[in-house]
């Protein structure tokens, strides 16, 4: 083996064979290409190589270097330029050989530090100094290292060549660890990955600790700051108290809509009618009489809300203001109140007589509904309903309703017709089957729709702030207003966390709603 | 006892009716199938009883509790379902429900009280022969057969007089099918249910029924008869082509081995003398003889051209039976197990292995002779 190595590089010189390693490397990018140069690994090589990129650095440096200040350098001088530039080279490349060497180690490598310095000089050696020629031609045309660098530049195309150069690179890089060491290709990743990563942290992390304000750390300080203040948690609270009002509505109307439309037409009932006929002629009534001589009531009934949430939140400390501002600002609109809950009730009973007839009809409308721009629903709604909690309470509610009605039709549909068969002959009245089968068998379906409705709540909660709503969305709207990136980011950011840790909450409740019998179908399935 | 009179079904939509004129009666404790080829309306005859399918015409009388016949379309169909055991195929069981919830589905209905519920859960399930701790589990735990025991366990959880069966067995493999009808007739000996079950298939209608109902598309009753009576004299060619042309072999699955089977066996005692063997088989005139011990089980058998001339005990000389045949066995199963071995005649032993009689093919082909003759006989 060794004589045979001798003989071949006695044949072809022992440029030439550095060179051809090269070669192979650049044309060849496959593990197989590593793997054969891994048998000719040779410290004097790579030594060689490294001290090659460096006096090629060396040069370039001194190239770029003002005219005036290297012709009043003595060649003495340059020289010592070029040695420093060689040794810096050798020093740097196997310091950081030597730390992804015990990186791969921890990974599981089993290849020796000279192969593996060896196949990193063959990729980082012919790739540095192309890299190295494209900047000094860059530089010779006249143009600076930035105009190089910025891929819109009327040169950029350099830039473009040389970001791919290193991509490719890297590309290689990971090839050589894996034929260094022969482990599996993630362990490759991390072990490439883990310096960077670690780098980064540390970097990030050192910010925090001195308090340096960059585009990083900037959001952050701020929020931190809003929470000192108390500010955060406020509009945190009113965002989620928001959410939360809206779905638990949306929830009773969807379960109840995607029931109705689950089972066949039914007649109108007298008894029925009695109460809901007089009911809703009383909503109508009182909605028209609060109209007109009312407002000064609800004024009262207002102020004393707000007294209620501001006692209770003196008293200790509990978040339940922006709730009782939702329930002040509902009940200080009698005449709106009074109307749309006449509205949902004619509704309602109305698809409660249809049935399955009106299912299509009714999915088709509730989508429609999700379509509208929810700024556009909002600023519809600010004439009859105002702006703040209570208009953006009843579009939240509008919204939400479509996934649940949704999956509330589709779990149910969903049910076995042969197990709702057995509940009926064994004498199940059709409230019971309903109770005891269909709706527990579709728990985890509704759950489902509940959680996608509760999270795009979240998102469009922080727009209700444009009409005045106490949420997180007022951080952004105050950024867009004042061109102050860090609060729409910091908005951006506190938004995203909450639907993160909302939904895994409610993970975890579907979890534990979901009836045990079903839970290991699913797993057997 | 259940009593269709002209029940007639036609669904909304339809000109020809589902269920046509149909007049029948279920003894009280008696399994009655109803067979036919699909579109027959053996379901919706069944779903009339329970009322989960009105009737459009006719009346449906059952026996209730108080012993007095009652017209089902006059009950309020919840109460009338609860009285009713209903039981389909497996995939009826609830799955989010255990199997404690499952048996106790009626009797929670009908407000039992917990400790009662599961009292009578646990006698079912002991029943069934499947062990108590089976209540926790839930059904996707159970295999196919557990979880249609399980079926027919919740159907009779309030020990209903009638029951509606629907398939019950469909989806179960063959092998534990058989079992599970098995288990089930000799259920049946014991709690004299009435019920109506419903099946596609013939072999299963006569191994089930004590009467079968065979129906044709359209709901058109053809033959309401027993199976040994529908095997011999099929009403017409409907019913000849539906029961098979191997009608005349499917009679011998109605005879039981221990009704035609020889009770006084010519048999030998292992301790027995050989030459006294010799004469014993050719006083009997026969060529070999069973061997049994001093209890009466089987060892064997010994030929005469093997013992003559012999001296010792007939021990010495014994051969192992290569088959026996359970007293419960039916003729055809019977019959086949003797084609295979090739043996004149096979030992009957019951379940401890104590020989109970002798078995021939000519005991076989008699009969059927004499049950042909009987049938005549009720038919004049």
């Amino acid at each position: 083996m060794a004589t045979d190595l001798a003989r071949t590089q006695r044949q072809n010189g022992f440029w030439r064979e550095m060179l051809n390693g090269w070669m192979s490397i650049l044309t060849e990018p496959n593990l197989d290409a590593f793997r054969a140069q891994k048998t000719r690994a040779d410290p004097l090589k790579t030594v060689l190589g490294v001290g090659l990129l460096g006096l090629v650095l060396g040069l370039w440096a001194l190239a770029i270097k003002p005219a005036a200040l290297v012709t009043g350098m003595g060649t003495e001088a340059a020289l010592v330029e070029l040695m420093r530039m060689i040794f810096f080279a050798e020093t740097d490349f196997f310091i950081l050989s030597l730390l992804i060497f015990f990186i791969a180690r921890g990974f599981g490598g089993i290849g020796s530090f000279s192969q593996q310095s060896y196949l990193l000089s063959l990729v980082i050696v012919p790739l540095g100094m192309i890299i190295t020629a494209f900047l000094f031609v860059g530089e010779k045309l006249g143009l600076t290292l930035t105009a190089v660098l910025d891929p819109l530049s009327p040169v950029g195309v350099v830039g473009v060549v040389v970001i791919l150069l290193a991509l490719y690179g890297f590309l290689l890089l990971l090839f050589a660890l894996q034929a260094a060491h022969e482990m599996k290709s993630s362990a490759v990743f991390y072990t490439l990955g883990a310096p960077f990563l670690a780098w980064g942290i540390f970097r990030v992390a050192s910010m925090f600790i001195v308090g340096e304000e960059n585009v990083i750390t900037t959001q952050w300080f701020f929020i931190a700051e809003q929470w000192t203040k108390g500010t955060a948690q406020e509009l945190l609270m009113g965002h989620l108290w928001l959410v939360a009002f809206s779905v638990s509505i949306a929830i009773v109307l969807g379960v109840t809509i995607g029931v109705f439309i689950t089972w066949p037409a039914r007649k109108p009932k007298l008894s029925h009618l009695s109460i809901l006929i007089p009911l809703v002629l009383f909503l109508l009534l009182w909605a028209a009489s609060s109209g007109l001589l009312g407002e000064g009531m609800a004024d009262q009934i207002m102020s004393t809300a707000k007294d209620w949430s501001r006692s209770l939140k003196r008293i200790d400390n509990l978040y339940f203001g922006p709730l009782l501002e939702i329930v002040a600002a509902i009940i200080a609109k009698p005449a709106a109140v009074g109307m749309i809950i006449a509205v949902f009730i004619v509704i309602l009973y109305a698809l409660f007589l249809a049935g399955e007839v009106a299912s299509d009809l009714t999915l088709y409308i509730a989508g429609i509904i999700l379509t509208i721009p929810s700024v556009a629903l909002f600023g519809a709604m600010i004439k009859p309903l105002g702006i703040g909690p209570f208009n953006a309470a009843f579009a939240l509610i509008l919204y939400a309703q479509l996934p649940i009605l949704r999956n509330t039709y589709t779990g149910i549909k969903a049910v076995m017709p042969e197990i709702i068969e057995a509940g009926r002959g064994m004498g199940m009245t059709e409230g019971q089957l309903l109770l005891k089968v269909k709706l527990p068998m579709a728990v985890p379906v509704i759950m489902t729709g509940v959680r996608v409705s509760i999270v795009m709540l979240i998102g469009i909660a922080s727009i209700a702030a444009y009409i005045g709503n106490d949420t997180l969305g007022r951080y952004i709207f105050e950024g867009i207003y004042r061109a102050q990136e860090k609060r729409y980011y910091a908005g951006a950011i506190l938004v995203a966390i909450l639907a993160l840790a909302v939904d895994y909450f409610l993970g975890w409740l579907q979890d534990r709603l979901t009836p045990e019998g079903l839970k290991g179908r699913r797993e057997a399935a | 006892m259940i009593k269709f009179e002209n029940v007639t079904k036609i669904y909304p939509g339809m000109s020809s009716p589902a269920v046509d004129n149909l007049s029948f009666t279920v003894p009280t404790g008696e399994i009655c199938t109803i067979v036919g080829p699909s579109g027959c309306g053996k379901t919706t005859a069944m779903k009339l009883v329970n009322r989960l399918i009105d009737a459009t015409d006719g009346a449906i009388h059952v026996l209730d509790e108080r012993d007095e016949m009652s017209n089902v379309l006059e009950m309020d169909p919840i109460q009338l379902r609860r009285s009713i055991g209903y039981i389909i195929q497996q995939i009826g069981l609830f799955p989010h429900r255990t199997i404690l919830e499952n048996i106790g589905t009626v009797p929670q209905l009908l407000d039992w009280d917990e400790a009662r519920i599961r009292h009578r859960a646990e006698e079912l399930v002991t029943m069934m022969n499947m062990p108590v701790d089976f209540l926790e589990r839930y059904p996707h735990e159970l295999s196919g057969g557990q979880r249609q025991r399980i079926g027919v366990a919740r159907g009779m959880a309030t020990d209903p007089p009638v029951m509606l069966m629907d398939e019950p067995f469909g989806a179960i493999d063959p092998i534990n099918r058989n079992i599970l009808q098995n288990e089930f007739l000799r259920l049946q000996q014991e709690i004299k249910k009435t019920i109506l079950f419903v099946t596609h298939d013939i072999d299963e209608a006569i191994k089930m029924g004590d009467k079968i109902c065979i129906l044709n598309v359209g709901g058109l009753l053809e033959q309401y008869d027993s199976p040994a009576n529908i095997l011999a004299y099929p009403a017409n060619e409907f019913v000849e082509d539906f029961v098979g042309a191997d009608r005349a072999l499917k009679r011998l699955n109605l005879v039981r081995v221990e009704e035609v089977m020889n009770s006084r066996p010519p048999l030998l005692q292992a301790t027995q003398d050989v030459k006294q063997a010799v004469g014993f088989m050719t006083e009997k005139k026969i060529r070999f003889a069973y061997v049994v011990d001093a209890a009466q089980t089987l060892k064997g058998y010994v030929r005469v051209k093997d013992l003559k001339g012999k001296t010792g005990w007939v021990e010495e000389y014994l051969e192992p039976a290569a088959t026996s045949i359970q007293l419960t066995t039916n003729l055809k199963d019977a019959l086949s197990e003797m084609l295979v071995v090739d043996y004149a005649n096979v030992c009957v032993v019951d379940g401890q292995n104590r020989v109970r009689g002798l078995i021939d093919t000519k005991m076989i082909h008699e009969s059927v002779i004499e049950s042909n003759a009987v049938a005549e006989g009720e038919e004049v």
